[in-house]
């Protein structure tokens, strides 16, 4: 049995999905103004006066009832006790965010971020390894390598946080001198690398690091 | 048994009989043993499209009884696969066809050995253009982006729904599902196929059914002719969606036809704008159309209920 205009629930008055964002909404209300507002062609004769107005009323109902997230979860809720929704299927699905090249965050074993974080600060103050590493008079990538493997951080999840490009972390970690960035750069990515694993003091480190790149181009 | 499409569209000058030429010419090019009917009785004029000027014999032969069958009416066109019958020279009486003939008419066409048969159908809602319009499942409604166009191809679709609906009940019955119809939704609701439903599938579920059935098997199709470079493009699927949903029917969108001043020179010049103008916008749109119609497939509707 078609139903009349008027018996469609909002969604489908505006020919749009349970599970429509605030984007498609807008974007149907538009249309449906489109079709039924007086003079249209593709509903000419189609209504009389007062119908065309009730349905106009009906969509202007359906828009800002929808359009409104509270509105719409006390609709979406009447909806499921009538039977004519899913539970569940209404929600509207998460405005989508860019999502970083390099996303490791599926796994949810992996610590997403690493600068401040407590555990690490714990490991880097308990691997001796780390201490003999960091009393070195030299620092060289290589170095840093094992730091990083030590306390089992990603290079993917370092590029992702500093926001480094990670060939530029390839070539520190390689002690590749021809491929390293400028000085200026490199400076200031070897000291965001050293504060995401939570190596103090920053700046000395870092400016260890730096003469060892002298002296290594130096050659 | 061949394939009929019925070609309507309410208004006159919407371009039924060019759209018919056309899409026969692109028919018979594809392989398609393609016969046109000239039905637009009493106002015929596809010979003049399809180069047959002075056909030597014509539909109201068949209805004069001259010739026994519909077939000994069919003339040849200059093209391959093309036939023709005309309704050149028909008698001044002929546009109101008693119902026998028509009756006569309608079964000779069911029994014709083509693969497709264009029927033009003329301007109006007269019972004729109607009944010639449920003879199949298919069927091609032309309008222009124009508003007294839809508006008159919104009333012969609600008409020929009406008029299948109508052929279920006699008389009395139907004079007082009308006087029903009128009772709950108001006066001049009994015009309205979707109240006129309603009211059937609460008083008789079966014949509900039936026509729900036959509803949902139509394959009419929809195009727009005569667009202009600043006509909204997107209308055709617009009306297709206002009557899915305001009349409960479904109608399939088949494309824009573009408007071209150079349809008005070929037919001055009697000539086929397709071969004339193979390379204009309206050219390519009228194959692109064709080729989709060509391929679409309803039945044919048995007269069982006429």
């Amino acid at each position: 049995m078609p139903k009349s205009f008027a018996q469609l629930n909002y969604y489908e008055m505006l020919d749009i999905k349970p599970d429509a964002t605030a984007f498609e909404i807008r974007h149907a209300y538009s249309a449906a103004l489109q079709l039924y507002q007086p003079g249209s062609l593709a509903s000419y004769s189609l209504f009389s006066g007062d119908e065309r107005r009730e349905i106009l009323s009906l969509i202007e109902k359906a828009y800002s009832t929808l359009i409104n997230d509270q509105a719409r979860k006390a609709y979406n809720s009447e909806l499921v006790l009538a039977g004519e929704l899913d539970a569940g299927m209404e929600a509207a699905p998460a405005v989508k965010k860019p999502v970083s090249i390099f996303d490791i965050n599926h796994s949810a074993a992996i610590v997403t971020v690493l600068t401040g974080n407590e555990a690490l600060k714990n490991k880097v103050r308990q691997s001796e390894d780390i201490h003999a590493i960091l009393s070195q008079k030299e620092i060289c990538g290589a170095d840093l390598k094992k730091i990083r493997t030590e306390l089992d951080v990603l290079i993917e999840q370092i590029a992702q946080e500093t926001k480094v490009r990670i060939d530029h972390l390839r070539s520190i970690e390689e002690d590749h001198v021809a491929r390293l960035p400028a000085p200026v750069f490199l400076k200031g990515f070897v000291k965001s690398y050293l504060k995401c694993l939570c190596l103090e003091p920053v700046d000395e480190l870092g400016a260890r690091y730096m003469d060892t790149v002298a002296r290594m181009s130096g050659k | 048994m061949a394939l009929v499409w019925p070609i309507g569209g309410g208004k006159g000058g919407s371009g039924k009989s060019f759209l018919t030429s056309s899409l026969g010419r692109l028919a018979a090019e594809l392989g398609k043993k393609t016969l046109m009917i000239d039905l637009d009785l009493g106002a015929a004029n596809l010979h003049t499209l399809v180069g047959v000027p002075c056909p030597q014999k014509g539909f109201s032969d068949f209805i004069r009884k001259k010739v026994s069958r519909l077939e000994d009416t069919i003339v040849d066109t200059p093209f391959k696969n093309l036939f023709l019958i005309s309704g050149a020279h028909d008698n001044f009486d002929i546009a109101n066809l008693p119902y026998e003939q028509k009756i006569k008419t309608l079964r000779a066409i069911a029994k014709l050995d083509y693969d497709r048969v264009l029927l033009d159908l003329g301007a109006g809602t007269s019972f004729n253009t109607l009944d010639f319009f449920l003879i199949s499942q298919n069927g091609i409604f032309i309008t222009t982006p124009e508003p007294t166009s839809v508006e008159n191809v919104y009333r012969l679709i609600r008409s020929i729904y009406f008029r299948r609906i109508r052929y279920c009940f006699n008389t009395t019955d139907f004079k007082i599902l009308e006087g029903e119809v009128d009772r709950r939704f108001g006066d001049g609701s009994a015009s309205k196929p979707d109240c006129m439903m309603n009211i059937i599938s609460e008083a008789y579920p079966e014949k509900y059914r039936q026509l729900q059935n036959e509803f949902s098997a139509f394959r009419f199709q929809l195009i727009i002719n005569q667009v202009r470079k600043h006509d909204n493009a997107a209308l055709g699927l617009q009306i297709c969606r206002m009557i899915e949903k305001h009349l409960g029917l479904c109608i399939e969108f088949a494309g824009n036809v573009a408007y071209d001043d150079h349809v008005h020179d070929a037919i001055c010049q009697q000539v086929f704008f397709l071969e004339r103008y193979p390379y204009t916008k309206t050219a390519s749109d009228l194959r692109a159309v064709g080729r989709q119609i060509v391929q679409s497939t309803g039945k044919q509707l048995m007269f069982h209920y006429m």
